[in-house]
């Protein structure tokens, strides 16, 4: 293990926001077997208090997951100097098998959390409460994920093995480290230009009609999840090298840099935010037929294909501006 | 827009309210700002002497070549140049000659190197603002001036005086205060080294990518060196500098709990002025949410307020007031240096790596107890 | 306006200390009128109020407010019904101390998103409406006892109420300044807000303002008729 102060960091983090979702897991038991709203007993109230508690941990845990997928990214960063081979966080988190599993099981959690907070959003707009046992199934679903993240993120911290001298040997010779992930996700370029271009406004155009017509949902969830996995292909593959001003640089990590002007925050923020809200606007379609939720769910799915539209035209706005501004000319390639 | 207008109102309240309970915050927010100072003041600490080792670094050659005898290493000799030189990719080979002095009357260890530009010049030397050894004319202590005169204890038992010639810039002052540069000659009279040897050899390459494969070569030629890549100590020195990060964090984790401790009795124990006020509010009209809510900007303005504030402080107590609380600690090279300044450096990832050790631990023993007060039944008030 | 039909509120429940607070209340309160829950203390009448004025859940029964049941709606919403429906006057007023009395007037419609400019022009005029308009700035704690209790009532008019609850008004209060509350309450009903005043003191179940009177003891309503 690295001795590393954001590897304590991650850790510990990780740690207490796993044991508090654990924690709420075990209220959302609680609240699954014993719920009845019509009781007035005092067992039902504190299980409605319960409630808030388990809804503040879940906000919580969405941001602290948020900050820690990045943090755990820069950390990677950080700790490149330490590997041979490795320039950046690609090569890090190919030092030992765990570190893509992490960083995946990272992004499925911000996905999960933030779902959970559409999905409870809902619920606490009806006066009956009407989805609370499928909230806290999906509460029992999510916390696998979490517990998987941070004993995956743990197996890859501790498991980092620095290739320093030591006093008996001089230079280490390893082979230079491929960072396996960059060339699997550097599709053909011609290839991931031609989904992104098509998906980008088919998924801004579904939203725009879930906006107005409140249909559509379904579909539109589908295309936001399928555009979420496009864009991150395209970042990767084609809009990257456009800020790196370098045809063959296809790194997913380096556009966080600071001397690409962290553009790469706000663009991952935006995939991240319209997946979120893409997902969120079907995962509560199935529900709009209850009564006390007729009303509301029409209205909280025009607020997220709106902020799935903004979000998705920042991303492409911010792609944009790097593409055109660029000094990379691609017709030489 | 009512739903940012209800934030804006809850959080005003938040403020007023911390304003009326000073008493029972400050308490808090010191010790809450003593931890991140104490936490920010390693990691800044800790960065910036791996700055400072970069910044050296990057004028080493980018590969050095010892001669190891049972181990250990030894002098090299300099006809391993010629066959060094042979191996394709490589630009040019030198010798180096450089080594530690104890002197018995300062007791303190020197660093002499031999410098090119004093070789027409032996019998005079160049030294860093740190060394302050006993002149022939001074007294003890002083510091040493242009052309005073030092005696030398070469190890065949004799006498060799050297003249100060001049002393080094500051530039650097981790590595050139205890710093004394000598001719070849005096040099090698000092420690009795024969002509053909060296202290190690360091060599130049065409191309970066090769220096594994020239590393290679010369172990297989000379099967007693050792090669080091300047990337290697570079990356030695990192780890070193983390570990000893990582080792004061675990130590300050004893303070670290005080402080969480502290947080959860504050958290739970509320007063009943405090009680009662939840209740009159939930009872006028305040959801337990709303609750939540304030105690959420509560919480958010106690630590932001000890984060910038420990923060700022560690950033004086660093890069101001040169370390004085750690540096016997983390610095672990010489204690020769009285106090060095080192260059202020910040940067996003710190801020969030501190966030991430006391923010999050902070919010998440508070959010219990707030939750706890939050759920104040609204007819409580009534039955007071 | 407000109906409770077998309504019982049991604490500790199932545990040694149980106490069953009320039991088997019928009540049906009419709009526009004044009502007052007359009892000793320990009757069971501060519990009663707490129910009819949404700030606590029975264990069983129902409750209709207008045409609508609100027996089992959560907290979260219960408080939105209560902070639209009730203005609420406490024994001791009650008053947040520390802060001015226009933000004590005030605090009632933060939770509603109002606009601050726009919420603190009604709360003046509120102030404005009771006197108090020379004391707005001034920190309660500084405040008389008629004062204090003008502001309180201010404070439960502030989200425009239908209806007034107040539990035991005139407890600090001295005979002048139970005849002044008095004279307020007669004011508001006249404006045609509903009242529901818990209270075991003369100067208020025998004034003029009040049209019935519901007497509790142990739990159970024992007369609710109206005064002739």
């Amino acid at each position: 293990m690295i001795f590393h102060p954001g590897i304590l960091a991650l850790l510990l983090g990780s740690a207490l926001t796993t044991s508090m979702l654990c924690y709420s897991a075990y209220e959302g038991v609680r609240i699954i077997r014993n719920w009845d709203i019509r009781s007035g007993s005092e067992r039902q109230l504190e299980l409605e208090r319960r409630t808030y508690l388990v809804s503040t941990v879940m906000s919580y845990v969405l941001g602290f997951q948020l900050l820690s997928l990045f943090l755990f990214i820069y950390t990677a960063d950080t700790l490149s100097p330490l590997f041979i081979g490795a320039m950046c966080a690609a090569g890090s988190l190919n030092v030992n098998g765990f570190g893509y599993s992490a960083l995946v099981l990272k992004i499925v959690s911000c996905l999960l959390a933030g779902l959970w907070l559409v999905v409870n959003f809902t619920d606490n707009r009806a006066y009956d409460y009407p989805l609370i046992r499928k909230k806290y199934w999906l509460l029992l679903f999510i916390t696998p994920f979490l517990i998987a993240e941070t004993s995956v993120q743990a197996g890859y911290l501790l498991g980092l093995r620095p290739n320093i001298i030591t006093s008996c040997c001089g230079t280490l010779f390893s082979t230079d480290a491929k960072t396996v992930m960059s060339e699997f996700l550097a599709l053909p370029r011609l290839l991931s230009e031609a989904a992104f271009f098509l998906s980008a406004p088919i998924t801004v155009a579904l939203g725009l009609y879930v906006y107005l017509r409140s249909k559509g949902a379904y579909l539109f969830s589908i295309v936001s999840f399928i555009h979420f996995l496009i864009s991150i292909g395209a970042l990767i593959s084609f809009i990257s090298i456009y800020f790196y001003e370098l045809p063959t640089h296809h790194c997913p990590f380096c556009i966080l840099h600071p001397e690409y002007g962290y553009v790469g925050y706000p663009m991952y923020l935006a995939i991240l935010v319209s997946a979120v809200s893409g997902l969120g606007t079907g995962i509560i379609n199935p529900f709009r037929n209850i009564a006390s939720l007729c009303n509301v769910i029409p209205r909280i799915q025009k607020r997220l294909a709106l902020i799935s539209i903004l979000s998705n035209s920042a991303f492409v706005l911010i792609a944009g501006y790097g593409i055109l501004f660029s000094n990379l000319s691609m017709a030489a390639y | 827009m009512g739903a940012i207008e209800k934030q804006r109102n809850i959080l005003d309240f938040t403020l007023s309210s911390l304003g009326r309970r000073k008493g029972k915050n400050i308490a808090l927010v010191v010790v809450y700002t003593f931890v991140i100072f104490l936490l920010a003041s390693v990691l800044f600490f800790t960065h910036s002497l791996k700055k400072e080792a970069f910044l050296i670094l990057q004028d080493a050659p980018e590969m050095t070549v010892q001669r190891l005898l049972a181990g250990r290493q030894d002098l090299i000799p300099t006809h391993y140049i010629d066959t060094i030189r042979q191996i394709r990719g490589v630009q040019s080979v030198a010798p180096r000659l450089w080594g530690y002095y104890y002197d018995a009357m300062s007791g303190a260890n020197y660093t002499l190197m031999v410098n090119a530009e004093l070789n027409d010049r032996a019998g005079e030397i160049i030294i860093g603002n740190g060394v302050s050894m006993r002149s022939m004319s001074g007294k003890r202590n002083q510091a040493l001036r242009r052309n005073d005169i030092i005696p030398f204890k070469t190890y065949d038992g004799s006498v060799l005086t050297l003249k100060v010639r001049g002393l080094l810039p500051f530039a650097s002052e981790l590595v050139t205060a205890d710093l004394i540069l000598v001719s070849e000659a005096d040099f090698r009279k000092l420690f009795s080294i024969a002509n053909d040897q060296a202290t190690d050899l360091v060599l130049n390459v065409r191309n970066a990518k090769e220096l594994s494969t020239i590393a290679a070569k010369i172990t297989q030629i000379h099967p007693d060196t050792r090669p080091i890549l300047r990337e290697e100590i570079l990356r030695t020195y990192d780890a070193v500098f983390d570990w000893r990060g990582g080792v004061i964090f675990m130590v300050l984790s004893g303070v670290f709990f005080a402080f969480i401790i502290l947080a959860w009795d504050k958290a739970t124990g509320l007063s009943a002025e405090e009680k009662r006020e939840i209740g009159i509010l939930k009872a006028i009209g305040w959801e337990t949410s709303d609750i939540l809510l304030m105690k959420f900007w509560e919480g958010s303005a106690v630590s932001m307020a000890a984060f910038f504030m420990g923060i700022f402080l560690a950033y004086l107590h660093i890069f101001l007031a040169s370390s004085i609380l750690f540096e016997p600690v983390l610095k672990g090279w010489s204690v020769l240096y009285p106090s060095f300044r080192l260059t202020p450096y910040i940067s996003v990832y710190h801020i969030a790596t501190l966030f991430f050790l006391t923010v999050i631990p902070y919010t998440v023993v508070t959010i219990v107890p707030s939750w706890r007060s939050a759920t104040i039944d609204p007819d409580s008030v009534m039955r007071m | 306006m407000i109906r409770l039909q077998n309504v019982r509120k049991v604490f500790n429940a199932d545990k040694a200390n149980e106490f069953v607070a009320i039991e088997g209340v019928n009540l049906s309160i009419d709009s526009h009128g004044a009502t007052v829950l007359k009892g000793p203390s320990g009757s069971g009448k501060t519990t009663l109020l707490s129910i009819l004025g949404c700030m606590a859940r029975p264990t069983s029964g129902r409750i209709m407010l207008k045409e609508r049941e609100i027996t089992s709606l959560p907290e979260r919403f219960l408080t939105e019904v209560r902070r639209e429906t009730f203005g609420i006057v406490f024994q001791q007023f009650n008053l947040i101390k520390g802060i001015t009395a226009l933000e004590n007037v005030m605090l009632p419609a933060y939770p509603n998103g109002e606009k601050h400019a726009s919420l603190k022009k009604r709360a003046m005029e509120l102030l404005d409406l009771l006197n108090l308009i020379g004391k707005a700035f001034s920190k309660v704690e500084w405040l008389s006892g008629g004062e204090a209790q003008r502001i309180a009532i201010a404070r439960a008019l502030i989200n425009n109420p239908a209806i007034i609850i107040a539990d035991e008004p005139t407890a600090h209060l001295d005979t002048r300044l139970s005849r002044e509350f008095m004279e307020i309450m007669r004011q508001l009903k006249k404006e045609g807000k509903t009242l529901l005043i818990a209270s075991h003191d003369p100067i208020v179940y025998d004034s003029t303002v009040i049209d019935r009177i519901v007497e509790i003891r142990d739990g159970k309503i024992v007369s609710s008729g109206d005064i002739p």
